[in-house]
């Protein structure tokens, strides 16, 4: 498989008052398709990744509604997957060109969360778990504070190792002018912080973010540039109770296997990773089913600073959605520039040296969906 | 909240969970609720492995932060579910409570 990253556009994250979800869709799409030196006019699809707009603004139908505003009248789609949205938009997208529908594509994902008090917003994304969870009151900070605990229990994870994941995003956020938070964090403030869901508070959660990003995918140019190498999606149950271990994601490791033999590489071929950190849990869960260190090792591995910018395979370099921002339908496709940035050397001061190869995880709900890429240049 | 006829579909089902034993796996204290909850955090919920096996997520009831432990005893009872306004019909549903 190759399909080049011709071009990448990315908004600022954050809480972004003055701009409406299609603001922040024209603002990515315009940049990345003027970064593919190309004419709108040959974008032969659109697929727009959003989970949540149409239930906290009653705005469905996105596809066309974000084409027809670049003045498109091409084939357009909306995908949602709920966290996952945005990887899975570019995972269908790549299916289109390798099967020689289109070829060339815009890909854009986009959320805007700000609009709406937490309570809904919480609620909505609930959306992505099972009946009997909502039932339960539970949240998704909740659902991801019992897979921490598992974790303790089993392999003695620490809470301070949990806290160190974030401490590390947010260093490297504060190199990214396009981070929602872009400053460092202390291991104290992320203990201190107010409780969400125990063991989980405040500052081990991805934030409530406005923000968009878009990328034009083309067929194999044999142009020189960044081209994605794999594109896998895996599944597994909605609901967490039905899982055999609460310590592991399946769809994780399924997905992630098939990506690393689609791009005929190695783990430790892998330069650099941005995974799905929503919850500090959620990396250390990452790092361990994608193969970057052993099972139960995860809080070790993070804090030895491996994946820290300068260590071994630097990991959520753009500040991951811990501290870059996590506007659902967007990051997966936030994921995908970042790595592209880093494999073309555009990086600036959290550029990782000799970036050759670099993996994204995307993850739906508690690991329902899971999509992953590879890049390479 | 939840429309009558989903209420009346769902309480039909309470039978079936009634006064089941199990232990608790893990468990967490929600301090920020999602909407319909609000007025019970903080709260406990727990992920409880009945005694054949099936697990689901419970909310807990009558139980004390200190005496929470892996493998704790549990019973399911039924409890009211949520906030309900003046006019509309008040929802039940299983929780559990420790033994």
């Amino acid at each position: 498989m190759k399909i080049q990253v011709k071009g990448v556009g990315l908004t600022k994250f954050g809480e972004l008052w003055d701009k409406s979800l299609l603001d922040l869709s024209l603002e990515a799409s315009v940049e990345a398709i003027k970064d593919a030196l190309i004419d709108e006019k040959n974008i032969d699809a659109v697929f727009v990744g959003n989970m949540l707009i149409g239930k906290i603004a009653g705005q469905d139908h996105l596809g066309p509604v974000v084409a027809s505003a670049l003045g498109l009248n091409c084939a357009a789609f909306k995908v949602e997957g709920a966290c996952a949205s945005g990887g899975l938009a570019v995972h269908l997208a790549i299916q289109g060109l390798l099967a020689g529908t289109y070829k060339n594509v815009l890909v854009v994902g986009a959320e805007k969360m700000s609009d709406a008090p937490t309570s809904q917003i919480t609620w909505a994304l609930m959306g992505a778990s099972s009946s009997l969870e909502r039932k339960a009151g539970l949240t998704f900070p909740a659902l991801y504070a019992m897979l921490s605990q598992a974790h303790m229990q089993k392999y003695g994870t620490t809470r301070q190792q949990l806290a160190y994941v974030s401490v590390k995003n947010h260093f490297h956020a504060a190199l990214n002018p396009k981070a929602q938070y872009p400053f460092e964090i202390t291991l104290e403030q992320v203990l201190n912080s107010s409780r969400i869901a125990s063991p989980i508070s405040l500052l081990d959660c991805s934030p409530i973010t406005d923000g968009a990003a878009a990328v034009v995918l083309a067929a194999d140019t044999n142009s020189k540039g960044v081209y994605i190498t794999a594109s896998a999606v895996a599944s597994d149950t909605i609901d967490l109770a039905q899982r055999e271990s609460l310590t592991e994601l399946k769809a994780t490791q399924a997905a992630g296997k098939l990506a690393l033999k689609q791009a005929g590489v190695e783990i430790t071929d892998i330069k650099l990773a941005e995974v799905h950190d929503c919850f500090t849990i959620a990396e250390v869960l990452a790092m361990e089913d994608l193969g970057f260190c052993p099972k139960g090792g995860g809080g070790k591995f993070i804090s030895s600073k491996a994946t820290k910018l300068g260590g071994k395979c630097p990991v959520n370099t753009s500040g991951g959605l811990k501290a870059c921002g996590h506007p659902v339908g967007a990051t997966g496709v936030k994921q995908i520039i970042e790595v592209t940035q880093q494999l073309r050397n555009s990086a600036g001061k959290r550029q990782v040296k000799e970036a050759n190869i670099g993996l994204t995880q995307n993850v739906g709900g508690t690991g329902a969906t899971v999509v992953v890429h590879v890049l390479q240049n | 909240m939840s429309s009558p006829v989903t209420v009346w579909r769902h309480h039909k089902n309470i039978r079936n969970y009634l006064n089941k034993r199990g232990k608790i796996l893990v468990w967490t204290k929600v301090f920020t609720a999602p909407a319909g909850f609000e007025h019970e955090a903080p709260y406990f919920v727990a992920m409880v492995e009945f005694e054949d096996g099936y697990k689901m997520p419970l909310q807990l009831v009558e139980v004390e932060e200190k005496d929470l432990k892996p493998n704790k005893k549990i019973i399911t009872v039924v409890r009211k579910r949520g906030k309900v306004g003046i006019d509309e019909v008040i929802e039940y549903g299983i929780k559990a409570k420790p033994l």
